[in-house]
């Protein structure tokens, strides 16, 4: 038997049977079409979260205490002050907290911090003014809202002048910044910015979250990282005790994070690829059953023990095939919808499909291959005599 | 064409071995017609298995157009059965998804015949058995009748020298059943040799061999008295 003909058999085998054969396809559609989506989102989140890094310039640093280390908001001043290679020097005291209007309840991260936070850029005023250094200095009940805060809060409308509740406390709108998405850490999207010194009292304490330091130039950033680090490794006994992290390794632990992510997408949908495997098998060993007298007409007509394998395995192949393509199609499709619905950025991943088409068919033929294997073995006279 | 030499049969039941075929001897000459006789269990149709290849004896020689064929393994037989046997079984064989024309081209597909060809020669034959209106049909749209011709038109397509036929009328009314029966002899008388399997004296009567076959012996060889005579 000639390969065409072996698929041509596969084939109509298929087309007899249209309804089981696309629902025996289902679990590989949706496990084809869940790599895809699922690694085009992963891909766009991380390719968000580049950008968004990089605005912020190559020579920002990080410095951020571990639980337990004293890290008081005069440390800021003090770094500003010694620091030889420091540009710009922000400080953040960041908590999760109660937030509303007189009519909507909400809730998002304060960002206490200073006039300073703007210069660092990576977001920008849709309309108002970003905190001033008389606001922080003179503990003004101001806060500055990010996007989607305006529109939980105020639905959208311009919230400059409105009052709103933090924490019990009545704050002053003053500003609202323009959408940004996803950034390191929280969104700045979520989060409203009041004056680090009007935070010191709201959350009663003295610690800081992080500093952010801008150096002049990227060989800059890296002296005062190596500074830093051994600033705080002298002081606290311990290298570990404030973390003194660059833009790269920011950006690398985010990726990272990401990629764990993204293989655990991939690893879940391959499960569903592997079920769709096991499907296709339980099928096929029912039509080996229900085709029993054909096998044995097909052998005692000339069909070899490898024609009969052929046969079954090329229909396991394609039903699995086919449903890589269907996979593939919904998942190109979904790709384009979903990121819509979850307002998150999808990146199509070339190697996604190809990978997806790889193991799509890899699964039709490690699956399809035991019920081929029983079906090439049956004996002709037993099958000729079967009766089911 | 066929001979057989101390063919023996058995199957294992529990501990004991039970002999379906004991020690058979006999001669079928190339362009016989010929018949194999006997009760119901007497192990005909299990003989007939054996010529075809279909099933293996456990000890003895069968030599098939000149040439031991008892230790061929299932890829050889396959292509033995392609090329040199057509078989005709009483319950038809067709396979009920393909339509006739389709059913008679198959033994082609198995030696990597192309479509055309095939389909052209599937045509053929079934005009030769009076079918060439019902190519399109499946085996379910056609009578008793008809789909012995389509089985008949397919053992032909591949024009093997042999044809093995189990119980051809065993299913059919008598009419229909003397049709199939006056196809066979055509075939014979161009020279195909032919083995029926029956328990009919009307099919056996108008064969020239009559093997008899009784408990798992051979009982009587026509063939082999005429050669004393």
């Amino acid at each position: 038997m000639t390969f065409r003909d072996g698929l041509s058999l596969a084939l109509s085998g298929l087309v007899s049977n249209k309804l089981r054969a696309a629902l025996t396809m289902l679990g590989v559609i949706i496990g084809v079409a869940a790599v895809i989506v699922l690694v085009a989102i992963g891909q766009g989140a991380s390719s968000l979260v580049t950008s968004r890094i990089e605005t912020l310039g190559t020579n920002v640093l990080f410095v951020s205490p571990a639980g337990g280390t004293p890290f008081p908001v005069t440390e800021s001043s003090l770094v500003a002050h010694t620091l030889p290679y420091s540009d710009l020097v922000v400080p953040e005291m960041a908590a999760g907290a109660k937030i509303s209007t007189l009519s909507v309840q909400g809730s998002g991260s304060i960002d206490g911090t200073t006039a300073s936070y703007l210069q660092l850029g990576g977001i920008s005023l849709a309309t108002g003014h970003f905190l001033t250094p008389f606001e922080v200095a003179q503990d003004q009940h101001v806060a500055v809202l990010g996007a989607n805060q305006t529109a939980s809060l105020f639905g959208g409308q311009n919230p400059v002048g409105s009052s709103i509740l933090v924490m019990g406390q009545q704050f002053q709108v003053v500003g609202a910044l323009n959408a940004v998405g996803q950034g390191p850490g929280a969104s700045q999207d979520n989060e409203i910015f009041i004056p680090i010194t009007v935070a010191q009292t709201l959350l009663s304490t003295n610690q800081l979250s992080q500093l952010v330091i801008k150096a002049a130039s990227p060989g800059q950033a890296n002296l005062a990282a190596d500074y830093l680090t051994n600033l705080y490794t002298n002081q606290f006994g311990s290298p570990s005790a404030v973390s003194v992290a660059s833009e790269d390794q920011v950006l690398q632990t985010l990726q990272a994070t990401r990629a764990t992510f993204t293989d655990l997408l991939i690893g879940t949908a391959a499960i569903a690829l592997v079920v769709g495997g096991i499907g296709i098998m339980n099928i096929m060993l029912v039509s080996v059953t229900e085709r029993t007298r054909e096998i044995g007409i097909r052998q005692a007509l000339g069909a070899t023990r490898e024609d009969i394998l052929l046969q079954f395995l090329l229909e396991s192949m394609a039903m699995s095939l086919a449903g890589g393509i269907l996979g593939a199609v919904f998942g190109l499709g979904a790709m384009h919808i979903i990121p819509l619905i979850l307002k998150t950025p999808a990146v199509f991943s070339p190697t996604a499909l190809v990978l997806a088409f790889v193991f799509s068919t890899a699964v039709g033929l490690i699956f399809g291959l035991y019920p081929a294997i029983k079906a090439s073995g049956l004996d002709p006279i037993q099958s000729l005599r079967y009766d089911g | 064409m066929i001979r057989t030499v101390s063919l023996y049969k058995d199957y294992k039941l529990g501990t004991g071995v039970y002999h379906v075929l004991e020690d058979i001897n006999f001669h079928v000459p190339t362009g016989m017609l010929c018949a194999i006789v006997g009760p119901s269990g007497s192990g005909k149709s299990t003989l007939l298995n054996i010529l075809g290849g279909l099933d293996s004896a456990t000890k003895g020689q069968y030599w098939l157009n000149s040439h031991d064929v008892s230790q061929f393994d299932s890829t050889q037989w396959a292509h033995e059965r392609n090329r040199t046997i057509g078989f005709v079984f009483q319950s038809f064989q067709l396979i009920s998804a393909l339509p006739a024309r389709e059913n008679v081209a198959l033994p082609l597909v198995y030696r990597g015949v192309p479509p055309k060809v095939r389909r052209a020669k599937a045509e053929y034959a079934l005009e030769q058995v009076g079918l060439a209106e019902r190519l399109h049909h499946r085996p379910s749209q056609l009578s008793g009748g008809q789909q012995q011709r389509v089985a008949i038109a397919r053992a032909l397509i591949g024009d093997p020298p042999l044809i093995l036929a189990d119980e051809p009328t065993g299913n059919l009314d008598l009419k229909t059943g003397q049709e199939i029966l006056e196809l066979l002899q055509a075939l014979n008388e161009n020279g195909k040799t032919v083995v029926i399997v029956t328990h009919s004296q009307e099919v056996a009567q108008v064969c020239r061999q009559i093997i008899g076959i009784q408990d798992g012996h051979v009982v009587r060889n026509t063939l082999e008295l005429e050669e004393m005579r």
